[in-house]
């Protein structure tokens, strides 16, 4: 049984002060689909994926997980959640696996399961650098503790906040294999991004958010029989209008 | 050390659990980096070289006036330099957010910096009380009462982190505002800190009522820790939760 999946935000409006940052946001995510979230900085993204995570709580709407409406976020929503943030948010003074280990103990003391490390370490690729401190990673290996750090949950939601940002060509390939296969296991996955290629490559439905609403939607399914260069002049053609 | 194999707290409800594995690590960032214990140590022996030169020649009967502010101003500042760099770790790696989303317990994570600051300003008091007696003759009674003062210093030291931890909390969520902890700090530790000179002083002083004192130092422990631990969360993720214009 789902914890947090279906993930519907409805009508969602939030201000910070008396700016409106989002301006009655519906928003969709199903198992085993990537919802790609387009939009320019200040467009409203983060704090969306902040009201998705539980970080905030909206002043209007409702956000409902698995079908019931979730005014907050509990344990288990929690532990059914991977998260990659726009900053890898580790611990510098660590490594790799305490930085992993740490997490995962946590999980267990919530009575959460999590995947063996060493599985998540081999699929990102950072074996070698497992017992290096992570203040001596650069910024795409950092992307990838991070990624690995929200594998370890084996999360039925996968939430990304610029994801690609910094990986080399290899990286970039590497994340969007595994955000495939953690499609095909069966994970929604919110992926918050300004690079269209991106969104046009890998999403099932790209949102485009613009002054805290989202104003245009595509789905891949809308284009059935379509080839995929229909959804990615879609996508480009979302962007650029 | 790898944490996996060395779980001692299987046996835990989540909380204590949860709460025991952030002192760990807290403790563990502070092994590889020995910032605050060095900060903290070095300020307390500056405090009390300082304090000893300006008044040791002073008469012995003063002295029990003068080192019970002595002790708590050690404690206030020791306190507010560990709760801003316990906080500043968090904040500097934005780690504190990837902790709120994980299915960790709020309370846990109150629980685990309180006892950490706790720890702290308890070595520093280890090297500050001892040095007291020394330096203050008039002030032996730290020394001939032990468990009473060891009771009054725990006391004293929880209170602090009881509040402490709550506010810097509450300034470390927002950007740029931990540089407010030490004005919002010093006041609303106050109360709890002028409690605990009272008590110190009657202990000095060989006043009948210090343990009366400590009694109500305990009661008001208590009631800032239950505070603590119920505004924790509210304060920490509160912060989206504002009024719609």
């Amino acid at each position: 049984m789902n914890a947090v999946l279906p993930l519907e935000l409805r009508r969602v409006t939030h201000w910070f002060g008396s700016h409106r940052v989002l301006r009655d946001v519906d928003l969709h995510v199903e198992s085993g689909e990537i919802v790609a979230l387009m939009g320019a900085n200040g467009a409203g993204k983060t704090t969306l994926i902040n009201v998705v995570l539980g970080l905030i709580s909206p002043q209007r709407g409702e956000r409902c997980l698995a079908g019931a409406p979730a005014g907050e976020l509990s344990r288990v929503h929690r532990a059914a959640i991977g998260w990659v943030a726009h900053s890898p948010q580790l611990y510098p003074r660590l490594d790799a696996r305490e930085n992993l280990e740490l997490f995962v103990r946590l999980r267990a003391a919530a009575g959460a399961r999590s995947a063996p490390i060493d599985e998540v370490l081999v699929r990102m690729g950072l074996t070698h650098e497992h017992d290096q401190p992570v203040a001596t990673f650069s910024r795409g290996m950092l992307q990838r503790l991070a990624l690995a750090r929200a594998l370890c949950s084996v999360p039925e939601l996968l939430v990304l906040d610029e994801p690609f940002t910094a990986l080399d060509r290899e990286g970039r390939q590497q994340l969007s294999r595994i955000l495939n296969d953690e499609r095909t296991r069966g994970a929604g996955i919110l992926l918050a991004t300004h690079d269209a290629e991106v969104a046009s490559m890998l999403a099932d439905r790209v949102l485009r958010l613009h002054g805290g609403s989202i104003v245009a939607q595509v789905s891949r399914s809308e284009l059935t029989g379509t080839h995929d260069e229909g959804f990615r002049a879609r996508v480009m053609e979302l962007w650029t209008n | 050390m790898s944490l996996v194999g060395r779980d001692k707290t299987s046996s835990m409800g989540p909380l204590p659990r949860q709460a025991w594995l952030l002192v760990l690590h807290d403790l563990r960032q502070e092994l590889r980096e020995r910032e605050i214990v060095s900060t903290t140590v070095f300020f307390t022996l500056v405090v009390l070289v300082m304090f000893g030169l300006s008044f040791a020649s002073l008469g012995t009967a003063l002295h029990p006036l003068i080192a019970p502010g002595l002790l708590w101003l050690c404690v206030m500042f020791v306190g507010s330099m560990t709760l801003t760099r316990i906080f500043d770790r968090e904040r500097e790696a934005d780690t504190l957010r990837a902790l709120l989303v994980a299915p960790v317990e709020r309370l846990a994570i109150y629980l685990a910096k309180a006892t950490v600051t706790l720890l702290v300003l308890l070595a520093c008091m280890a090297l500050l009380v001892p040095g007291l007696v020394v330096l203050f003759p008039g002030a032996s009674a730290l020394a001939t009462n032990p468990s009473t003062t060891i009771a009054l210093v725990v006391l004293g030291c929880l209170g602090y982190v009881a509040v402490g931890t709550l506010f810097a909390a509450g300034l470390a969520t927002g950007s740029g505002k931990h540089v407010l902890l030490a004005v919002v700090l010093y006041p609303v530790t106050s109360p709890v800190l002028l409690f605990a000179l009272v008590a110190t002083r009657a202990l000095l002083e060989h006043h009948p009522r210090v343990m009366t004192y400590l009694g109500q130092m305990a009661a008001v422990d208590v009631l800032l820790l239950v505070l603590g631990a119920w505004l924790f969360e509210p304060v920490l993720v509160g912060v989206g939760r504002a009024r719609v214009p």
